[in-house]
């Protein structure tokens, strides 16, 4: 009985949802908006310098990100040399794909990466539920049907956003060294799995 | 109205700045670059490389130096805005990423293989196989221009044509990678110095 018992509250502790895990405080504030700035400006031409670590291998490239109409981004990877590697349009819920390398043109892939790029050029997400944690407030929002969560500093700014599976962060997208609007520095982390993508401003 | 005639005339040589070369001056151009070719022992270039995209606002601007030893070795270094650089050495490529070092094995990455050839071959200007490629050539300011076409359809799907632009002297002064969506990366070559030695440092892993 009392393994029984102990096995229950593993099972319930493990299935806990992310905010309790978190220890995150529901905030009773009534409807939030979040609009998220890094890569809103039609006129901007986002271009990083990008670093990818999957496993033990290193590649690298340039990411160029651009708003290219109310609703849409373009997402573009090249080599430094100037070769594109993959080109996506982003439109709303829709995911084209205008162009990838053959030897890349792998479902599972192309599943991470539209959900890495989706979460990162999402402007305002449908806010459900707002937390506090510390002096940080942290929003529970839906990007294409899927919860993220969403930790503000004390400005209001976002820092980090996370996709949780089984009450943990699985994705988490790191955002720093912010200045007008743009995020010169950012950080997905698969946790999950060995691949970590950092992102430069150049 | 004579004076309105000769005036469209002019405008439409003057927008009209490709001719064609002549077969004779073809052959002429292709004979100065082979004999520059065979002279260049060493060759040290400073780049300019602009990628343009129809949807960005402006083109993305890196810059670096090329360097160059017969018979094959090559290295790009790009210096600003950020530091890395690739070397093409024995049938590899040694990537160093700001300090993270990593290499591609080009014999089992046939067209990273391809690439490199146009690279070495674009430089040199030793590259007129007509086997490969379909090539036209032009007169352009100062120079000439010649389009070469790929003929390997795997090659094609990455690059639908690529233009060389030959200074007066036959030295490579600029090239223009086209992609099939009509993206294309111009690299801009300037302060050329051949035949002065090289430190093995450079083309060192």
């Amino acid at each position: 009985m009392r393994y029984l018992l102990i096995s229950i509250t593993v099972l319930l502790v493990g299935c806990a949802s992310y905010p309790k895990k978190q220890k995150l405080t529901v905030l009773d504030t009534g409807k939030q908006a979040l609009s998220i700035p890094y890569f809103s400006n039609p006129e901007t031409d986002y271009v990083y310098k990008a670093g990818i670590d999957v496993f033990d291998n290193h590649f690298s490239g340039l990411l160029i990100v651009k708003k290219t109409d109310e609703n849409t981004h373009r997402v573009v990877f090249t080599t430094e040399m100037g070769s594109k590697i993959f080109d996506f349009s982003f439109q709303g819920n829709l995911f084209t794909i205008n162009y990838i390398q053959d030897d890349l043109n792998r479902k599972l892939l192309l599943k991470i990466l539209e959900q890495d790029f989706r979460t990162l050029v999402c402007e305002n997400p449908t806010i459900a539920k707002g937390y506090t944690l510390e002096n940080n407030s942290v929003l529970e929002g839906n990007i294409n049907g899927e919860t993220h969560y969403f930790y503000l500093d004390g400005t209001g700014q976002l820092v980090k956003t996370v996709f949780p599976k089984k009450g943990k962060a699985s994705i988490t997208y790191s955002f720093s060294k912010i200045n007008s609007d743009i995020a010169r520095e950012i950080i997905i982390n698969h946790q999950s799995f060995n691949l970590k993508i950092i992102l430069k401003s150049i | 109205m004579n004076k309105l005639l000769y005036i469209l005339f002019f405008s439409v040589l003057a927008v009209k700045a490709q001719t064609p070369l002549s077969s004779s001056e073809a052959t002429a151009l292709k004979k100065q670059v082979q004999e520059q070719a065979q002279k260049t022992q060493t060759m040290t270039v400073d780049f300019v490389q602009l990628k343009h995209m129809d949807f960005l606002s402006n083109d993305i601007e890196t810059s670096g130096n090329l360097s160059f030893k017969k018979p094959n070795l090559v290295k790009w270094q790009y210096l600003k805005p950020f530091r890395y650089s690739v070397l093409f050495k024995d049938q590899t490529l040694y990537i160093d990423d700001d300090g993270k070092k990593s290499d591609v094995n080009l014999s089992s990455n046939k067209l990273f293989g391809q690439l490199n050839n146009l690279i070495v071959n674009s430089i040199t200007g030793d590259l007129f196989q007509e086997q490969d490629f379909e090539i036209t050539y032009f007169k352009v300011a100062d120079g000439s221009e010649v389009v070469f076409i790929p003929k390997d359809s795997k090659l094609k799907k990455y690059l639908s044509q690529f233009h060389i632009f030959f200074s007066a002297q036959a030295y490579v002064s600029q090239v223009k990678l086209v992609e099939p969506s009509g993206d294309y990366t111009s690299i801009l070559f300037s302060n050329r110095t051949v035949n002065k030695p090289i430190a093995d440092a450079v083309f060192t892993h």
